[in-house]
This record gives structure tokens, C-alpha cells and sequence, in this order.
């Protein structure tokens, strides 16, 4: 009897310790070797993925039996962001994970969360990033996270598509921005690319940003919601909305549809970064040939700018041990290095934060280096909606797109629905 | 101590030890987060920092804010078409399924295969249907000569809540199969004894069937609301709330506050939700479930 009561309770014991994990086993880390997960968006099909999977692969070589990276596919951008959410909320950051800084991610800095590169950038290897760049991921004098990827986004437009219009070249001011609307609407094309899907209406977003800063200029988001450029913009928009300027699906759409009928020739205009140069390259390769970048159309006072920001920074967990500290030093350094980064940005097509030399022998894809000089030409960059707003204001952009379309709502509403948004408001 | 008492004695310890793992689980994964959800709900967090108490002021907040509003009032439609669309029509099914008409097994397994196919891709492969450019529905609509209602189905404000409801409630096999497995316990000499006395199918359904499913039809309905409640995913992927919020649910509304960042407010909407579940389901136990077996057990 006694031995079955001590049986019984070995086997109450067993059961409740099933419950949780750190009783059922898994994966040790062996003795000494440092293992740093990664959950990373640039796996599957993303352009990046081969190449960040050499890199690590090559790093995991060069520090067998030290130090070991490994990458947690996590190929859904929503669903990505809510894991790091989620995690840091529960105090588990990752060892290494990416993210997007905005004004609400910009919390991610209080606290102890994440590792703080400030005293290593402060030597040679801060000297490998764009200033501008790294200034803008330093928070309080804390470098919590590291540029990376930078957003670029100048219009896309079909030059087969304009020609078949009777459209010369892409239109400086915005009597010519309708002229050609109307051209390409006569040759049966739609003009434009539209979205208010997704968690922040991505296409229409940047359209909105473009002629945010032609009406407001630099310092749009210092002046905040009384500019009147944010009305300005929204008039802009409400009418790309309207006369079959876009698709019919526009609203509601994601941002698969809003691509997909630019890769399909069915619209002439786009707005994208160039991380989408390689998606475009392999699935449609003809409207990749003939697309061209310009600065949007002149709608107020400035012209010949562009929407770029800060696309995705590296963030790490905060760590006591000095060892496991090294570690993920020794790996971002790596991963940051001139020579990785131009391995990337060749192969992908995206623009990064930190800066290399090419070489003749170097070939850019011709998009790419339509991209650069495009930057190149800009006569000043501006944030877009989703990095500068905190996310509630971007998640309502779709909604107030809709009002405004579909209710016939003012832009004065439309401003007044992202404002209503706005939890510092 | 008598041997009566001291088997007692014995038998409870093994029901303690054995009700021990699932009170650890019940305690860990519901009791606790239910505590928490609702303490979070008096307080500001933004998951980074240390909360603070902010007393009711999420709770009045989400009151002040039509898009909340929005979300109570399509989280009663919902369970209002799932117990008036989808438990009917289940309901039908299985009672035209219980006769066993010709190649009544295949339709009973083609009704319940969606069920076995995440929503996800279901609400996925919708959105292509619903595609006004490309979509199939447009496409069936115009070739059958009623090309005029061919619309932008998710992007306008009249049909997108219930274009997203309808691509949802169709799913009904989960709720027949409970309803046709309750159609097996009614003995044949019933429906004998009925065909004797002169009466035909639809009074044998009447008088017969229905009573006797009452139980199964309530607790068939009461899943269904519970599971329109909760509704998340299917708006989340279809519509994300639009167009201009017409399609919010409380579960997207809460989840958009913890993409913000704002914990203590999406906490107050899941209490909110969890107050909302409980009035509608006992409302509904009350009024159709009541002296009945069956219907009181699920509760």
C-alpha cells in the first residue's frame, strides 16, 4: 500500500512538473557555447533571407564551439511584431531581433530591456553607420538598437505604360500629375496604386507623406496637426481616390493587391522601397525593366524630396553576463560590417545604414542604382506617417482614407479622425 | 480513528493528488490571467515600464470612443446572426442529413471539412472571392445577368460587415454534426408510432425532432455565440475593422490597444468582452435553456 501511495505520488509530481517547460527537457546549450536566438523576419522568400543565412552561417563557423546564432523563422511582418511586443512585455527579450523605431516603439528603450551599444559605437565601429542614422537610434543618449535597413520610397512609374498614353516623362507639378492621369485613363490604365489594407494603409501612406512634405517641407512633423499641410495632403489623396484614379479595390486592399496590379502593368504609379527591387525582378520581370523612379509631382511649396527613414533597427536583450554581452557584440558587429552590408544590399536591392564602398567589379542592379542616385538628388528626406505617429494614429489612416472616400468626408475630417487617434493629443 | 474514516482519509489524498495537476493548470492558464486581465484593467502599462494605477479611467475611455461603441454593437450582431443564420441552417441540414437521403455521407463530410481548415486560410481564400476585380463573386454575379450588384464587397459600407459575417456563418458543419449526432438518440418507434397516427415529415420534425433536439439546439446555440464573441480572426484578415471602422470587434479593438502599446485599456476591453459573453450567453440559457438537461449541463 505504501509503496503504491509513494508511486501515486511520483506520478502527481511528474504531472504537474509537465506543466512546465523548464521541467520537460529541451534544447541545452552545451558547455561554454554561447547560443543567441535570433526570431527573424528575413527568412523564406524575403530578398535578404539567403544571404543573412550565409552570414550567420559563416559567423556560426568562424566561432564553433563559442558562439552559436540561430535564426527563429518568423516569415509574417505582423505577426512578427506582435512576438517582440509580447516578448518584451513578458521580459523575455530576444537575444537578437529587429524592429521598426516609431514613437511608440520608442518605448522599448525605458527600462533595462535592451542592451545599450553606446560605449562600443563610441569607437571605430560607430564610425561604420550613417550619422544621421545613428543620431536618430539614439534615445537620451542611449543607443538601445542600431540602424540597419533604411526606407526609401520615390514613385514608381511605368515607362512602357506612360508611353502608351502619349506621356513624355514623369510630371513636375500637379496640373501635369492630372494631365497625365487623365492620358493614362484614356489608354485605359489606371493611373495609380492604392491601399487602405493592412495594419498601416503602406502605398496610400507614402503617397500621403509625399505631398505631406511637398505642402509642409522639412518640418512637417515638428509643426504637428495644425500644419495645414496635413489637410493640404489629404485633399490630394482624397482625389487619388476618386475618377477611377485607382483601382476599384483600393479600398480595403493590402499591400499584395497594391503591388500586384503594378507587377500586372494594370497601374502606371507605385510607391515602394527598394527592398521590393528583388520581387519585382523575378515575378515580373518586363514591368521591372520598364519601371523608373521620380520625386512626386509638386503639389505646395517644396519639390524634389523624398520619404526616407529608418526601416529596421537591431535590438538585443540586456544582459548582466559580460560573456553573453560579447557574444552578441561580436555577432552585430559582423552582421553590421562594410563588407556584410554590401553583401546584403547587393543582393537584395535594399539601402542599409551602414556605409561601403563599391567597387567597379560590383554590379547594382539598375533599380538599385536608381535608388541611390534618387537619394542622391533629394533635396531632403521626410519621415513617413508610421515613423513619426504613434501606431494608433497609423492603424486609423486606412480607416479615415475610407471615411473620407467613402462617406465624402472633409480633409479637415479626415485630420481630425488621425488627431482623435492620437493618444498624446 | 474507525477503518471507514481511515479509507476516507486515503481516498482523498489520491483525489487530491490526482485533481493537483489539472487545479496547477486551471490555476496558471485561467484563473490567474483572468485576475491579472482585470487588475491590468486599472492601470496604465505600456508593457515597458512599471504600471501605475489609473482607477476607472480605461474603463470611461473606451465608453468616450465610437470605434469601441462600434465594436460592442458588431459583437451582438455577430452573435445575433450565429444563433438566427448559422444554427437554422444547421439545424436544416441535419434534419434533411438525419434522413439519410441519397449520398447523405459524402454531404455530411463535405459540410464539416471547412471545419478542419484553419480560418486563416478560409478568411484568405474569402478576400479573393470577394475581390471586386478579380474576384469569383462578381465574376458568378455578372455571368448569372445580375452584374448590378457586382461590388467592392469588403471596401464599402454597406456590405462589408455582413460580407465578413456571411463568409464566417456559412461554416455550419461544426454545429450540424452536433445537432445530427443528437438525432441518433431519438428511438425509431417515435417516428413509427407518428407515421401510424397519420403524421407527415414536416409535423414528425415538429413534434417529434425539435422538441427533443431543444436541449442540443441550445447548447449547439450557445457555442455558436460564444464563438461569434470572440471573433477575431476573420475581421482581422478580411477587413482590419474598415471600411472607415464599420467592422471592428472587440477582440480587434483590444488588439490594436496592446499594438499601442496601451495594455491597461485593451485589458479593460477584454474584461469588457468577458462581461459582454457572460450577459448574452446567460441571457440566452435563460430564455431557451431553461429545466433542460442537456442546455444546463454546458453551462
Amino acid at each position: 500500500m505504501k509503496a503504491k501511495t509513494v508511486c501515486g505520488m511520483i506520478l502527481a509530481v511528474l504531472l504537474v512538473c509537465s506543466v512546465f517547460p523548464a521541467f520537460g527537457g529541451g534544447a541545452r546549450e552545451a558547455d561554454r557555447e554561447i547560443v543567441l536566438t535570433w526570431p527573424c523576419i528575413w527568412v523564406g522568400q524575403d530578398s535578404k533571407a539567403d544571404t543573412i543565412e550565409e552570414i550567420v552561417n559563416e559567423f556560426n563557423e568562424m566561432h564553433a564551439g563559442e558562439i552559436k546564432v540561430v535564426i527563429e523563422p518568423q516569415p509574417d511582418y505582423d505577426g512578427y511584431e506582435d512576438t517582440i511586443r509580447t516578448r518584451l512585455a513578458a521580459r523575455q527579450a530576444p537575444d537578437i531581433f529587429t524592429f521598426k523605431l516609431s514613437p511608440t516603439t520608442a518605448a522599448y528603450y525605458s527600462g533595462d530591456l535592451l542592451m545599450d551599444f553606446s560605449d562600443e559605437l563610441a569607437g571605430s565601429w560607430g564610425e561604420t553607420f550613417n550619422q544621421g542614422n545613428l543620431d536618430a537610434s539614439t534615445i537620451n543618449g542611449q543607443a538601445k538598437s542600431l540602424p540597419y535597413e533604411i526606407g526609401f520610397t520615390p514613385v514608381w512609374y511605368n515607362t512602357e505604360l506612360f508611353d502608351e498614353a502619349g506621356i513624355d516623362e514623369f510630371p513636375r507639378t500637379m496640373d501635369e500629375f492630372w494631365d497625365a492621369c487623365d492620358k493614362l485613363k484614356a489608354a485605359g490604365i489606371v493611373p495609380t496604386s492604392q491601399m487602405t489594407g493592412g495594419t498601416n494603409s503602406w502605398t496610400s501612406m507614402l503617397w500621403y507623406t509625399h505631398f505631406l512634405g511637398s505642402y509642409g517641407g522639412p518640418g512637417v512633423w515638428e509643426e504637428g496637426w495644425d500644419s495645414p499641410a496635413f489637410e493640404q495632403a489629404a485633399a490630394v489623396l482624397k482625389q487619388l481616390y476618386s475618377d477611377g484614379n485607382t483601382t476599384r479595390d483600393a479600398i480595403g486592399a493590402d499591400a499584395g493587391v497594391s503591388g500586384g496590379h503594378y507587377q500586372a502593368g494594370r497601374t502606371a504609379m507605385f510607391i515602394n522601397g527598394a527592398w521590393y527591387i528583388g520581387n519585382i525582378r523575378e515575378n515580373s520581370p518586363e514591368v521591372y525593366r520598364a519601371t523608373k523612379l521620380a520625386p512626386a509631382p509638386q503639389a505646395g511649396d517644396y519639390y524634389g524630396h523624398q520619404v526616407g527613414w529608418l526601416h529596421t533597427n537591431l535590438g538585443a536583450a540586456h544582459t548582466d553576463d559580460p560573456a553573453r554581452r560579447e557574444a552578441v557584440i561580436k555577432f552585430m558587429q559582423y552582421l553590421t560590417a562594410p563588407e556584410q552590408a554590401k553583401r546584403v544590399s547587393l543582393a537584395a536591392g535594399s539601402l542599409l545604414a551602414v556605409e561601403f564602398e563599391l567597387a567597379e567589379e560590383d554590379e547594382l542592379d539598375p533599380l538599385q542604382a536608381m535608388f541611390i542616385e534618387a537619394g542622391i538628388q533629394a533635396e531632403f528626406l521626410i519621415d513617413h506617417v508610421e515613423a513619426s505617429m504613434p501606431v494608433d494614429v497609423v492603424y486609423e489612416l486606412g480607416q479615415a482614407i475610407g471615411a473620407m472616400v467613402l462617406e465624402d468626408r472633409s480633409p479637415a475630417e479626415f485630420v481630425q479622425m488621425l488627431r482623435a487617434a492620437d493618444p498624446r493629443e | 480513528m474507525s477503518s471507514l474514516d481511515r479509507k476516507t482519509s486515503r481516498n482523498m489524498k489520491w483525489i487530491i493528488l490526482f485533481l493537483l495537476p489539472v487545479t496547477v493548470l486551471l490555476i496558471s492558464f485561467f484563473l490567474y490571467p483572468i485576475v491579472f486581465l482585470v487588475v491590468l484593467s486599472f492601470m496604465e502599462w505600456n508593457g515597458i515600464e512599471p504600471m501605475s494605477f489609473v482607477g476607472m479611467s480605461n474603463f470611461s475611455s473606451l465608453f468616450s470612443d465610437s470605434i469601441f461603441q462600434t465594436s460592442i454593437k458588431n459583437n451582438l450582431i455577430w452573435a445575433f446572426s450565429a444563433a438566427l443564420l448559422q444554427i437554422p441552417l444547421a439545424l436544416l441540414i441535419a434534419l434533411i442529413l438525419a434522413r439519410e437521403p441519397r449520398g447523405w455521407k459524402f454531404f455530411r463530410t463535405a459540410f464539416f471539412l471547412p471545419n478542419v481548415i484553419s480560418l486563416v486560410a478560409l478568411a484568405m481564400m474569402w478576400r479573393a472571392m470577394y475581390n471586386p476585380e478579380f474576384g469569383v463573386v462578381n465574376v458568378l454575379l455578372e455571368n448569372i445577368g445580375l452584374g448590378h450588384l457586382a461590388r467592392n464587397w469588403l471596401g464599402e459600407l454597406d456590405s462589408a460587415l455582413p460580407a465578413v459575417i456571411f463568409s464566417y456563418q456559412i461554416y455550419i458543419g461544426y454545429f450540424m454534426v452536433i445537432i445530427l449526432a443528437g438525432t441518433i438518440s431519438i428511438p425509431k418507434s417515435f417516428y413509427e408510432a407518428a407515421m401510424i397516427d397519420g403524421a407527415n415529415v414536416l409535423q414528425q420534425e415538429l413534434y417529434i425532432t425539435l422538441p427533443v433536439l431543444r436541449g442540443i439546439i441550445v447548447t449547439a446555440g450557445t457555442l455558436a455565440v460564444a464563438f461569434a464573441l470572440r471573433q477575431f480572426e476573420t475581421t482581422f484578415l478580411m477587413t482590419a475593422g474598415g471600411p472607415a471602422n464599420r467592422t471592428p470587434v472587440m477582440g480587434l479593438y483590444m488588439y490594436r490597444r496592446m499594438a499601442g502599446l496601451t495594455y491597461g485599456r485593451a485589458a479593460a476591453t477584454g474584461v469588457l468582452l468577458i462581461l459582454l459573453g457572460v450577459f448574452v450567453l446567460s441571457g440566452l440559457q435563460r430564455i431557451f435553456g431553461k429545466s433542460d438537461a442537456v442546455g444546463d449541463s454546458v453551462q
